[in-house]
C-alpha cells in the first residue's frame, strides 16, 4: 500500500472533495458538527491538504472523523468547490479498510452499525425494518412508536401498508431472489469484504479490551465517555 | 491612404475615458467619447472620498472634467454595433448615426457584481443588507432608510471574488482597502457602533493602504474576524444573524447585527465583452478582456488599432487606471506615427 | 424581508420535472415510519390526478443509509443504485421518482459522479453485469416525490376542499418548511428554487393557502447525522441540533412543520416529545406540540383525506389542534383503530407533551 494521501487520492469522494483549501472557514461556520462536537472541518481538509503521512494516520485513527454527520451543508458553501464532508467520507472508508477505526470510541462503533444495516439489507432488502427495529434500543422513538410495533399487522395494515406481503407496496417481502441478487452485488463489489474487515478489527479490539463479543458490540454501540462535545 | 487627421473612438467616460480622451487631445487627435449614461466620471462620480488621502472623488472628476471640456462627448450613447474595417472601424450608435475611426480605446470600466447572486447573503431579501455601493451612496446622500443609527455594522469581505460558485474565481483587489475605508467612516459616523470585518485575507497592498488597517485597529476599535460569512439569516426584529467561522480561534461565531455591508466585486462589463468579440479581440479566462501581454503590454490588444485602459482588463486602483490611460494615448500616437 | 427578492432567486432554479410516466421507489424510514404517506403519494398521483407511477416489487432500498454510515464501500452503494436504474429500465421508464431525500441525493451523487468520471460508471456496469447479469440505461429525470406533488399543487389545490387557513380568524396559517439536506445542498440546480431559498415545500404550502414563515435556522439540518442518530451513545449531537431549530422558530409561533426528508419529520417530531420529557418545555400551544407533516399528508388533509387513514396518528406530536385550526373533522374515536374498525389497544401517553 502507497502513502495514506496516495490511497485517499483513489476515493472519487476525494476527487470531488478535496479541491483546494483557503482555509476560509465557510464550512466551519455552518456546520452542525462543529457547533456542538469538538470538530472543525476546516482543519481536517487543511491537514489532509498538507500530505503529512504521520497527521493523516492520526487523523484516521482519531475521534474527529467520525464527528460529522454527511449534511453535506459544507458543499452548498465552499468558494472553491471543495466538500469537507466528502473528504470525511472518504477518510472514514479508508480508516474502515485498514481497521484503524478501533482506536477510537466513535470509529468503534462502526462495527454495531456496520452490522445492524447491512444485515437488514442483506436479509431483508430494507436498512431499517420493523422486525428487527427494538423500541428498548430506541426510547426517544415514544409510546407511539411502541403502539405501532407491538401491532404492527393492524396498524400497518390500517395505513395500507403490505407488511410482509407479495406483490408490491410499502413493506412488503421483498422476494428472496432480489436478496440474493443483492448479497452477490456485496460480494462482488467490496461490501462483504468490508464487512469481514470490520468485524475482525472489531473482534481484535475487543479481545484487546478483554471483552465478550457481544459485550463489546453492545458497549461500544451505547457508551459516550465525557469530552467530545464543546462545553465539556 | 493614410489619414492624416485619425479619428479615435473613446468607449466610456469615466476616468479612464476621461483622462486618456485629455492626454489624446494634447497629443493633438480627435478622441470622440462615447458614454452610455446621461453624465460622465463612471463609478467614480458616484463615489464619496478616495483613500489614500481621503479627498473628494468629485474633486477628481470636475478636473477630468474641466480637462475635457472641448472634448467630442456624446452622452446618453449605446454602441448598437462595431465592425471592423479594412483601415479602422465603423461604430453604428444608438443615436442613429455611425462613426468612423481608426482606433479604439475600451474605457468600459466594470460592472459590480450583482450581490443579490450570492443567495445566502440575503441582498436583496433581507432589509438590513446593502452593499459596498450602497454605502457609498449613502455617504454622498444620507439618503438610504437602511443605514439608521446601526449599534452593531459588519463588512462581508469577497463577496462574488475568490469564489466558484458566485463564477469568479479573481480577487477584486481595491475591497479590502474600501471596506476598510468605509468601516473607519462608518465608525466616524457612528462612535458607539460595534463595526465587524469579515475576511478571508487582508489585501492592502497599495501606498500607505496598511495605515487605514492600524488606524482601524488603534482609533476606532474596529474588530476583525478572519472568517468568510457563510450564511445570513433574519431575526424576529428584522437584524441580521452571521454566521461565520473566527479561524484564529478555531470557532464558529454568531453575530447578530443592525447592517451589513457587501463588499461586492469587480467584474468586466458585459457590454465590453460584446463589443470586444464583435471586432475579433479575445476575452481572457478570467472575463476580462485579452491584452497583448500582461506585464508589458497591457494597454494593447492584440489586434490592431484596438486599445485597452482602466478596469476593462481587470480590477484597477485609480492611480493605475489614469497611468494605463496616458499610456494607451501614447501607444495609440506611436501606432498612427508607425503607420504613416 | 422582500419576498420579490425570493421569487426572483427561485426563477434561476426551476428544473424540469415531467408530468408523467414515473417508476417509484420507496423509503426505508418512510415506509417503517409513515407508510400511508407513501400510499397517499401513489392514490393523489394515480387515482386523482391519473399520472402513471410505476413500482417494481423487486426493487430495494438504495442503501443510502449504509453509504452514509459508512458502512458500505461506494462501488457497493453504486452498484445496488444501478440495480434500481436496471428494474426501471426493464420496466421501459426512464423517469425516476424518489421518495427518500437520501436516496435523492445518493441517485444524484451517483449520475454527476459518473459525468465526471466515466470510467467509475463502466466499471459499476461490469459489477452489475457479474453479480446479477443486469444492464441499465441511465434515468433521463430523477425527481423527488415532492418535487412531483410540487409540479402537481396547482392541480391539488383546484381539488382542494380546505384551505391552509385558521378558521377562527381567517388568518393564513404560519408554516414552517424544512426541506431535506441531502436534497439540495450537494447540487443546489437539482433542487426547484437553489439551495438557499428552496421553493418546493413553500411552494405547496401557498399555493394551498398557507403562508410560509422565515427563521435565522431555517436551513439547518434537523441533526440526523446518519451514525449521529443509529448509534444511542451519539443521539445527543442529533437532539442538540434540532432543539437549536425550535429554539430558533419559536417566537415566530408556527402552526405547523411541513418537511419533505424521511428522517426528518420523524426527528422534527420524536424531539419535541423527548424535550418535553427533559425539562417540561412545549412549542406549540397550552402544552401541545408543533405538529409535523409530511408533504403527502398535508395533500391529503387538503384534499379531505380522513386525518386517520393519512397515519397521523402515528406521529407522537398531536394533530388534534391543528386540524381544529383548519376546521378539518375528525373522528377521534376512529383514531386508533387497527385494520377494519378493530379495536385494539391504545398507545401510552408522554408524561408531559399533550396528546389526544
Amino acid at each position: 500500500m502507497g502513502r495514506l494521501y496516495d490511497e485517499l487520492s483513489k476515493d472519487y469522494r476525494f476527487k470531488e472533495g478535496l479541491k483546494t483549501c483557503i482555509n476560509c472557514g465557510t464550512c466551519t461556520a455552518i456546520c452542525p458538527a462543529a457547533e456542538f462536537y469538538k470538530y472543525d472541518p476546516r482543519k481536517v481538509v487543511d491537514t489532509v491538504q498538507r500530505k503529512d503521512e504521520s497527521e493523516i494516520e492520526a487523523l484516521l485513527r482519531s475521534e474527529t472523523i467520525w464527528y460529522c454527520g454527511e449534511c453535506m451543508s459544507c458543499v452548498t458553501r465552499c468558494p472553491r468547490g471543495n466538500g469537507p464532508g466528502l473528504v470525511i467520507m472518504a477518510l472514514r472508508n479508508l480508516s474502515a479498510r485498514l481497521g484503524y477505526f478501533t482506536s477510537s470510541e466513535k470509529g468503534r462503533q462502526l462495527w454495531p452499525l456496520t452490522k445492524t444495516l447491512n444485515n437488514n439489507i442483506l436479509h431483508t432488502g430494507y436498512c431499517i425494518h420493523p422486525s428487527t427495529f427494538d423500541c428498548d434500543e430506541y426510547p426517544e422513538a415514544g409510546p407511539i412508536t411502541r403502539w405501532v410495533m407491538d401491532n404492527k399487522e393492524e396498524v400497518f395494515g390500517r395505513l395500507g401498508a403490505n407488511y410482509g406481503g407479495e406483490g408490491p407496496g410499502a413493506l412488503r417481502r421483498i422476494p428472496q431472489k432480489d436478496l440474493d441478487e443483492l448479497q452477490a452485488i456485496f460480494d462482488e463489489t467490496g461490501g462483504t469484504e468490508r464487512m469481514e474487515a470490520v468485524e475482525r478489527a472489531s473482534r481484535e479490539k475487543a479481545a484487546e479490551l478483554g471483552m465478550d463479543f457481544d459485550e463489546y458490540t453492545k458497549y461500544t454501540f451505547e457508551h459516550c465517555s465525557v469530552g467530545h462535545f464543546n462545553n465539556e | 491612404m493614410v489619414n492624416r487627421n485619425p479619428v479615435i473612438a473613446v468607449i466610456g467616460a469615466g476616468i479612464a475615458g476621461l483622462e486618456a480622451a485629455r492626454q489624446l487631445s494634447a497629443l493633438g487627435y480627435s478622441p470622440v467619447l462615447i458614454e452610455k449614461a446621461p453624465a460622465i466620471g463612471g463609478h467614480v462620480a458616484q463615489w464619496n472620498r478616495l483613500f489614500p488621502d481621503l479627498g473628494p472623488a468629485a474633486e477628481l472628476i470636475d478636473t477630468l472634467k474641466k480637462q475635457t471640456a472641448k472634448v467630442s462627448t456624446l452622452l446618453s450613447t449605446e454602441i448598437a454595433s462595431i465592425n471592423r474595417l479594412k483601415d479602422g472601424f465603423n461604430l453604428v450608435l444608438s443615436n442613429g448615426s455611425s462613426l468612423l475611426c481608426q482606433a479604439v480605446l475600451f474605457a468600459t470600466g466594470f460592472q459590480l457584481f450583482n450581490a443579490a447572486r450570492k443567495e445566502e447573503y440575503g441582498y436583496g431579501i433581507y432589509d438590513r443588507v446593502i452593499t459596498n455601493r450602497d454605502l457609498e451612496a449613502w455617504f454622498n446622500t444620507r439618503q438610504d432608510r437602511r443605514v439608521d443609527h446601526p449599534k452593531a455594522v459588519g463588512f462581508v469581505h469577497c463577496v462574488g471574488s475568490r469564489d466558484v460558485k458566485a463564477g469568479n474565481t479573481q480577487c477584486s483587489k481595491v475591497c479590502c482597502i474600501t471596506a476598510i475605508k468605509q468601516a473607519i467612516e462608518l465608525k466616524e459616523e457612528f462612535p458607539d457602533a460595534e463595526v465587524y470585518c469579515f475576511y478571508m485575507d487582508l489585501r492592502l497592498f497599495g501606498k500607505k493602504y496598511e495605515d487605514f488597517y492600524i488606524k482601524a485597529q488603534r482609533d476606532c476599535g474596529i474588530h476583525f474576524i478572519r472568517g468568510r460569512v457563510s450564511e445570513v439569516g433574519e431575526a424576529i426584529d428584522g437584524r441580521v444573524v452571521v454566521k461565520a467561522e473566527d479561524t484564529l480561534n478555531g470557532k464558529p461565531v454568531k453575530v447578530t447585527l443592525d447592517l451589513l455591508v457587501l463588499m461586492a466585486g469587480i467584474v468586466c462589463n458585459p457590454d465590453a465583452q460584446h463589443y470586444a468579440r464583435q471586432i475579433g479581440v479575445s476575452v481572457d479566462d478570467d472575463g476580462f478582456l485579452k491584452s497583448r501581454d500582461n506585464l508589458a503590454a497591457i494597454v494593447e490588444s492584440s489586434r490592431p488599432g484596438v486599445f485597452f485602459a482602466g478596469a476593462c482588463t481587470g480590477a484597477k486602483t485609480i492611480p493605475e487606471t489614469l497611468a494605463e490611460a496616458r499610456s494607451a494615448a501614447l501607444a495609440i500616437h506611436h501606432y498612427f506615427n508607425k503607420r504613416s | 424581508m422582500i419576498y420579490q427578492g425570493k421569487q426572483k432567486i427561485w426563477a434561476d432554479y426551476q428544473k424540469e420535472i415531467p408530468d408523467n410516466h414515473w417508476f417509484y421507489v420507496r423509503s426505508c424510514i418512510r415506509q417503517n415510519f409513515f407508510p400511508a404517506s407513501e400510499k397517499y403519494f401513489l392514490t393523489i398521483c394515480r387515482d386523482i390526478l391519473g399520472r402513471d407511477i410505476y413500482e417494481s416489487e423487486h426493487h430495494t432500498t438504495c442503501a443510502g443509509i449504509a453509504y452514509h454510515c459508512d458502512t458500505i464501500p461506494q462501488e457497493t452503494a453504486m452498484t445496488v443504485v444501478a440495480r434500481q436504474f436496471a428494474l426501471m429500465t426493464e420496466a421501459g421508464y426512464d423517469s425516476l421518482v424518489t421518495s427518500c431525500i437520501t436516496s435523492f441525493g445518493n441517485y444524484t451523487e451517483i449520475l454527476e459522479t459518473w459525468r465526471e468520471f466515466p470510467e467509475l460508471e463502466e466499471k459499476v456496469r461490469e459489477h452489475l453485469w457479474k453479480a446479477c447479469r443486469r444492464e441499465f440505461k441511465k434515468p433521463r429525470y430523477i425527481a423527488h416525490a415532492s418535487d412531483l406533488v410540487y409540479k402537481l399543487r396547482g392541480e391539488i389545490a383546484e381539488r382542494a376542499r380546505f384551505q391552509l387557513v385558521d378558521r377562527a380568524t381567517g388568518e393564513p396559517l404560519r408554516v414552517v418548511e424544512h426541506i431535506g439536506c441531502h436534497y439540495s445542498k450537494m447540487f443546489p440546480h437539482k433542487g426547484v428554487g437553489g439551495a438557499e431559498y428552496p421553493c418546493v415545500l413553500s411552494g405547496m404550502a401557498e399555493a394551498w393557502g398557507g403562508r410560509v414563515i422565515d427563521y435565522p435556522e431555517r436551513r439547518h439540518c434537523c441533526g440526523f447525522g446518519f451514525r449521529q442518530y443509529f448509534v444511542k451513545a451519539n443521539r445527543g449531537y442529533s437532539l442538540s441540533n434540532t432543539h437549536k431549530k425550535f429554539e430558533s422558530m419559536e417566537p415566530y409561533h408556527p402552526d405547523m412543520i411541513i418537511t419533505n426528508c424521511p428522517g426528518c419529520p420523524y426527528f422534527l417530531d420524536r424531539w419535541q416529545y423527548v424535550i418535553s420529557e427533559m425539562n417540561g418545555k412545549t412549542y406549540g400551544r397550552n402544552g401541545y406540540g408543533i405538529p409535523v407533516l409530511t408533504y403527502e399528508e398535508l395533500a391529503g388533509l387538503v384534499l379531505g383525506v380522513d386525518p386517520w387513514d393519512l397515519g397521523l396518528q402515528v406521529h407522537q406530536v398531536a394533530v388534534e389542534p391543528l386540524l381544529d385550526k383548519i376546521g378539518i373533522p375528525y373522528d377521534p374515536a376512529r383514531k386508533y383503530l387497527g385494520m377494519d374498525e378493530k379495536k385494539i389497544m391504545t398507545p401510552g401517553l408522554p408524561t408531559s407533551l399533550k396528546c389526544c
